[in-house]
């Protein structure tokens, strides 16, 4: 039998390639929505969100400056993600408000890794009483003003205030309920 | 308490303004989390301005040719100043797991360290793992050679084989062949019969599978592998 380096065929058998990217450029491309998205979706708006994904990308890209596979990327990304994220709330609110998982079963750039409000609020909505629900669809997910809430839902603009304060507060603990 | 911030925190999003830093209570942090939902559920109000990926392509470029400025561009604000260097740090600990990996620009990456893609000892031998019969295309043909367990298998004609150690913890792998691929009985990691991954639970993908030099001679399939551990080189 042959042991020596020279009889063996020195062919390297190539492992399947999932397609990783040729440069950070392709990461950034491939991976800036589903970050942005994410992040969004746990801080509930574009300044924030937007830097913080930058924040995320100009800390990843340094480091990763050569690339691995698309699912280590990701995954690498999501991971940056969530540390951003964490220091972002200490330092603005000196507490965790949300959080991103580490422990998902989807992969990062799928809809359910990226956010699961959607389901979350039509279940909490789902529970509160009419005109509370009612606020917080025109406010919240249509995003109208406080004045042409109020005309909508036939009330003055101080009830509407109160309201949406109170329809806030109890979907709050609805919502609280769930988690628990 | 602290109803003042909590409102203006509200209305800020609302408007779609950065929001104010205050100090929240237990109930107050719920109400926010449960505004932040309700932003994020908004109907394409979670998509990225074109702009804003326009302007941190040109951030991260700059960063990549090494003519950044980091603090003081348009756009940074104090926070990036603050967490940019905690972030940096973090990224760099979660980073160590693929930092190795080199591969030149424009190469299309296999995304792994190519120095454990495939298993080449240092000494060892070709050692029959199976005859060429019992490895028919589409097979999955366990072996365990004491050095090395693996699996062997027949692509277009020509054999190929695997590690068959999960390359997180080192748990000896499975092949469920219903499903076609190797199973992880310690952390749900799955690798196809190729070796790469295809479902884990970790925050970071582990490694695929390094390959095994592998050749059929005189009816058989063997792999070039080391010694066993009780025999000498």
């Amino acid at each position: 039998m042959t042991a020596h380096g020279e009889s063996v065929d020195p062919r390297p058998l190539r492992v399947v390639r999932d397609g990783g990217y040729p440069d950070w450029e392709a990461v950034y491309q491939d991976n800036a929505t589903w970050v942005y998205r994410t992040i969004f979706a746990r801080v509930g708006n574009r300044a924030d969100a937007e830097d913080l994904t930058a924040e995320v990308f100009l800390a990843a890209l340094r480091p990763m400056r050569l690339t691995a596979s698309v699912g280590e990327v990701r995954a690498y990304l999501r991971a940056t993600a969530r540390t951003v994220l964490a220091a972002h709330w200490r330092e603005t609110l000196g507490r965790e408000i949300t959080s991103i998982d580490d422990d998902i079963e989807q992969p990062p750039e799928s809809e359910e890794a990226i956010s699961t409000a959607p389901q979350r609020v039509a279940e909490v909505l789902e529970r509160l009483p009419d005109n509370y629900r009612g606020i917080l669809e025109l406010r919240f997910l249509q995003g109208r003003s406080i004045k042409e809430s109020a005309a909508e839902l036939g009330v003055s603009v101080a009830n509407a205030k109160v309201l949406q304060h109170r329809a806030l507060r109890l979907a709050a603990q609805v919502n609280e309920k769930d988690e628990t | 308490m602290n109803a003042r911030g909590l409102r203006r925190y509200v209305d800020d999003l609302l408007r779609g303004r950065r929001p104010k830093p205050f100090r929240p209570d237990d109930f107050e942090a719920a109400q926010i989390r449960t505004a932040i939902d309700l932003q994020a559920a908004r109907l394409g109000s979670d998509a990225p301005r074109e702009e804003f990926l326009t302007d941190l392509r040109q951030r991260l470029a700059a960063q990549a040719s090494g003519t950044s400025q980091p603090v003081g561009k348009p756009g940074a604000t104090r926070r990036h100043v603050i967490v940019g260097t905690s972030a940096a740090a973090a990224a760099a600990v979660a980073a160590v797991s693929i930092d190795r990996t080199v591969i030149g620009g424009g190469q299309v990456a296999d995304g792994y360290d190519n120095g454990s893609g495939e298993l080449t000892p240092n000494t060892g031998r070709w050692t029959r793992v199976a005859a060429s019969a019992e490895v028919p295309e589409g097979v999955m043909h366990p072996f365990d050679l004491g050095s090395v367990v693996g699996f062997v298998r027949r692509v277009d004609g020509k054999p190929e084989a695997v590690s068959g150690v999960c390359t997180h913890q080192g748990c000896r792998l499975w092949f469920d062949a219903p499903d076609d691929r190797l199973r992880c009985p310690c952390h749900s990691t799955s690798f196809s019969p190729a070796g790469q991954v295809l479902t884990h639970q970790l925050p970071i993908a582990p490694k695929p599978l390094p390959t095994l030099m592998v050749r059929e001679q005189g009816g058989a399939i063997e792999v070039f592998v080391p010694p066993r551990p009780n025999e000498p080189a």
